[in-house]
This record gives structure tokens, sequence and C-alpha cells, in this order.
């Protein structure tokens, strides 16, 4: 491949990605927009092993880690199935999906 | 391309996914009694407990064998997704064992209560998930397990949908839950960029001489993903609060089950290294000590605060929970010593807690059934109107504390001794392990105080009835009351003659290390 980036950079963009995502993690109250910051984090995973896989220097792990990228994706859209799931339950129940709400638990 | 050997090699797995289906499959099909599910659901768990224990090589089963003895402990093939060694098996003996007591403790749950079909089959999709971790020879394999567990678990936790609590407690699991996957999956994609594969032997095998800073930040994800899994302490906050708010049986398999999940995952990835390093001289030796003393602090800073929070709580699923969070620093630190009479300690360890831990979570659930409140300060005087139920909760704590004759004893016994043994500074580890036994005494003996020796005031209101009088045990239920039977006879006997499973272990730890180096 020709003029490749170079990996740091490339580094750069997946661990900003998963910054971004924890950064909403831990941030967002409302309960949708903390499910897209799931996803951003998960998919800065993804994109490391879809790189890696472009630049590996066999074919056979670089099949290896393009399998895994699909396994990922797949795994992503579960894990958000479920917390839809649970957040319709939430919202039946008390009518928000605000997570600030959510304190008959102390933490 | 369908291997038969396939379906012979993964019959407890089938037994498992089987029941959980037909679980399912009944729910649509108009079925209502809990007990149709629950008979499924122990049925499918027994039946894959009977092959676990075929595959492990136990007598007089050799006919229901569906691996080759050949193939136990064997070199891992290049490339593999699971491979079987017998301490794998073993552990697959312990999550069963976990999951069969709250199979049969949910029994009890109250009749009307909605959603225990669902209960069941996460149950046991959680069960399948547990089974295959221990299987794991790779590391996509191994996280794809561990996710197969979570997700069951986080829905398990809100199962009933009409609790505000329970689906509280699911929500902040989920959170916390989706927070270490997307971290340990970062992390496994560093060791995949820095190594080409996923095979966690040649990971584990390529480290210790070319560890590149893009593999050990790997493994650093690694280590903080799974910290939030087995609850080590900085990354253990959640685990209160879903404890607590999640129906009580539940509490008990997340506490007694997957919580030992991650363990087995840390054993997997961080010992194959961890040994290896050792064989080598220095530079090299010095990133053993680097990793061993992280492990070490871990260990330490979790038994230590969670019996220091532990001491201040008032309320009983809330101290069991802490106390939860400490035993698992115990674990650690067999992982930290990383010797083969550490490890047979640290697993021994974690069988002790799947029944102590378990089974003290089902007395609670049983306590709550009968009316009386979450404080510990409700349990007053007991011991006088539940004499059997009372003694069988003393005797799990006096287990969890590590008093004689119970397993507990056994196992920190060995996991102590053999820190000591290691010599250099590990005998300091040993001595904040005794240390924090000792502090984690005052906390059981005066939940022990309270159910015996209490007065209970006179002019207090009368003694609470059960919820469901009806209930066999006067409103126990044969469920709870078979569950927590069980765990004490079991208790009790491996702490009084603990040597078949600890020479068992400790083999299966000597192979599981002879086959990492």
């Amino acid at each position: 491949m020709s003029d490749p980036i170079s990996t740091a950079s490339f580094l750069g963009l997946s661990g900003a990605l998963l910054g971004v995502g924890l950064f909403g993690i831990l941030t967002r109250r409302n309960f949708i927009l903390l499910l897209i910051s799931i996803e951003i984090a998960i998919n800065a995973a993804v994109l490391n092993f879809v790189y890696f896989a472009a630049f590996s220097s066999t074919a056979a792990s670089g099949l290896n880690g393009q399998a895994a990228a699909v396994v990922l994706v797949g795994l992503a859209a579960t894990e958000i199935a479920v917390g839809l799931a649970i957040v319709l339950a939430l919202s039946r129940l008390r009518g928000s999906i605000n997570v600030a709400e959510a304190t008959s638990l102390r933490l | 391309m369908v291997d038969s050997t396939l379906l012979l090699r993964f019959l407890p797995e089938f037994a498992i996914l089987g029941a959980g289906l037909l679980v399912l499959l009944a729910e649509r099909m108009g079925a209502q009694r809990r007990e149709l599910f629950g008979g499924l659901a122990i049925a499918g768990m027994a039946l894959a407990l009977l092959f676990v224990a075929a595959d492990a090589g136990l007598a007089g089963l050799g006919s229901l064998r569906g691996v080759g003895a050949s193939s136990i402990d064997a070199p891992v093939a290049t490339g593999a997704l699971y491979a079987f060694s017998s301490l794998g098996l073993l552990f697959q003996g312990f999550f069963l064992a976990s999951a069969l007591l709250v199979a049969v403790a949910l029994l009890s749950r109250p009749s009307r209560e909605p959603g225990s079909p669902v209960a069941y089959a996460l149950l046991l999709f959680a069960t399948l998930g547990m089974l295959l971790v221990a299987l794991a020879a790779d590391l996509v394999f191994l996280l794809l397990a561990l996710e197969v567990t979570a997700i069951s678990s986080y829905l398990l936790v809100g199962y009933t949908r009409r609790d505000p609590r329970g689906l509280e407690a699911a929500m902040k699991f989920y959170i916390i839950g989706a927070l270490s996957a997307s971290l340990s999956f970062f992390g496994a994609s560093l060791l995949y960029g820095a190594y080409g594969t996923t095979s966690l032997t040649v990971i584990g095998h390529s480290w210790p001489t070319g560890a590149g800073s893009l593999a050990s930040a790997g493994y650093a994800f690694l280590l903080v993903g799974l910290g939030f899994e087995v609850t080590a302490v900085p990354f253990h906050m959640w685990a209160v609060d879903v404890y607590d708010g999640a129906p009580t049986e539940v509490s008990a398999f997340l506490a007694g089950g997957t919580k030992k999940v991650g363990l087995f995952a840390f054993f997997l990835l961080f010992l194959v290294p961890l040994l290896l390093v050792g064989t080598l001289s220095t530079p090299a030796g010095s990133a053993r000590e680097s990793i061993q003393l992280a492990l070490a602090l871990l260990a330490v800073l979790t038994m230590t605060l969670g019996n220091l929070l532990a001491l201040l709580q008032k309320e009983m699923k809330r101290l069991l929970a802490y106390s939860s969070i400490s035993q698992a620093g115990y674990m650690l630190l067999g992982l930290a010593v990383g010797t083969g009479p550490a490890l047979t300690g640290a697993s021994l360890q974690i069988l002790a807690h799947v029944f102590l831990k378990t089974g003290a979570f089902l007395v609670v659930a049983a306590v709550a059934a009968l009316g009386v409140g979450p404080l510990v300060a409700d349990w007053k005087g007991l011991g006088l109107r539940r004499p059997y139920l009372s003694a069988a909760f003393a005797l799990m704590l006096l287990g969890l504390a590590g008093i004689p004759l119970t397993v507990g004893f056994v196992s920190k016994f060995v996991l102590f001794s053999a820190a000591i043994q290691a010599e250099g500074w590990f005998l300091w580890l040993a001595i904040a392990g005794l240390l924090n036994s000792a502090l984690s005494v005052f906390y059981y003996a005066r939940i022990l105080k309270t159910m015996y020796v209490d007065h209970v005031d006179p002019g207090a209101p009368p003694a609470p009835s059960p919820s469901e009088p009806s209930l066999a045990f006067d409103g126990l239920g044969w469920g709870r009351a078979g569950a927590i039977g069980l765990a004490t006879v079991v208790i009790v006997a491996l702490g009084i003659y603990p040597q078949p499973v600890l020479s068992a272990l400790g083999a299966a730890v000597q192979h599981f290390l002879t086959l990492g180096v």
C-alpha cells in the first residue's frame, strides 16, 4: 500500500475516539446519548483491528484481525440492543431516561 | 464442514444451550409453572456437570467422555480458538456448581412474580459464557465469552422489570460493563497490533522478550477492563450498588459465579507472560517484578479497602458485597505470587467462595422472604427464631473469615503459606492477607452477635411473618432450603476433608503452568 498512515498518528485517532467515547459514558446523563458513546468507544477497538489487519505481515494474521473486527461489530450491536431493552423497561416504569434520576441506590 | 467430534467436545455447553432454548420454547408454548422452567434449567446444568466431571477424568464416568484424554493439557495448536486444560475443566465445575445453587434457590421466588422463564434462560446463557471462558485459547474468543456472560447478567439483574431498584441496578451494571468491555477490546486490539495475532499463547510468549510500548499499553487496558469485572479496588464502586439492587439470588450468582470468570480470565492472560519472564535474565526479570508489584498492589488495596468499607456497612447485602470485594483481593494475591502452590490456593479460594458467598447471599434472600428487614440490626434474635438457617449463615460467615473446619480456612491456609514459601517481599503479602483476615472477623462477629446475643426489646413489634407462609419449612421454600443445605454440606465436607480437591487442583495447576512455559 502506498503512502501508509503512520501507526502513531493512527493510534492517535483511535485513542481520541476511545477518549470521546469514555468521556461520553462518564458524563452523559441521557441514556440514548450514553449508548452512542458506548458505540463510539467500542468502534475505536474495531478501527484498530481493521488498521492493524490492513498492514499485517502475513495473510493469515490479516484475516485474524479482520475476523476480530467483524465479530466486534456484531458484539457492539448486541450490547446496544441490550442497553435499549433496559432503557425501554426503565422509561415504562418511570417515564424518564435520565441516568441522573436513578438514585434509589446510593453510589 | 461440520466436525462430528465438535458436538462431543462441547457436550456440556450444548446441554446448557439446549436447556436455555427449551426454557424459552416452553414459555412460548404457554407453560407457566416456575417448576417446569427451573426443572429444565437444573436438569441441563446437572447434565453439563456430569459431562464436565467425565471430561475431567472422574473415575466411573469414562463412557461419558466427550474430550479425549490426549487432548486435555495438550500443547495449544497454532490458531486454535479453544483448548481443554484440566484447570479449565475444574473451573467449569465451579461455575456450574454456583449456577446450580442459584437455579435451585430461584425455585422459591414468589410464585406470582413475572419473568421466571427469562430468569432461567438468562442464567443458562450466562453459564454458557462462563463455560466457554474456561476453554479460551484466543483473546477474542475469551472476550466474547466474557461478554456472553456479562450481557446475560445485565438482563438477569433487571429480569422482573417491575422493580425500579432492580432495573436501576441493571442500568448501572450495564454502563460499567460497557465501559469495561470497550477498554478490554481496545487493549486486545493493541495486543493484536503488536504481535499480529490474537492467540493467547503466542501473545504470552512474545511479550516478555519483545515488550513494546504498544503491547504493554494493551496489557494495561486489559488489566483495567478486567479489573472492573473482578471488582478490584479502584474499579469496584459499581459492585455494591448492583449487588444491593439486584434480586438477591441474582446477587448470589454475580458474587459467587460471574466474578470468578473474570479471575480465570486474569489467569489466562497474565500467567504465561509472568512465568516466562521469570525464566529470563534481567532486564526482562524486572518486567516480571513490575507486573507482580502491580498485581500485588491491586490485591492488597482490594482486600484492605473492601474490608474497611464492610466494617462501616449497616445493610446486610451491602456488607456482603464489600466482603466479596475484599475476597477478590485474596484471589489476586495468589496470582501476584504466581507459584504453583499460590495458584492452587487462589483456585481453592475461588471454589470456597463459590459456596460461601453464594450460600450467604441465598440465606439473605431467604431471610428477606421471611419478612426481616435489610439492616443487620433487623436480624436481631434470628438465632433463636430460625436456628437452622442461622446456623448455616454463621457457618458461612466463619468460613469467609477463615475459621478452621470450613473450606475457607483451608484455602486461606494454602494461599498464605504459599506466599510465605515464595519468600522475598511476598512475605509482606501474606502478612497483609492475615491482617485483613483478622480485620474481617470484626464485622462477621458483629453479625453473629446481633443474631445470637443481642436481646430483643420486650416492647418491640412481634417477629415478622413470611411473605409466603404456605411454602415448605415455615415459608422458606424447598428450593432455598435445598440450596442452602447443599452449600453448607459442601463447606463442611471440604473443610474437614479437602485432600482430594486439593490434590486435583494442585495437579491441574501444575499442568497449567508447564503448559504455559
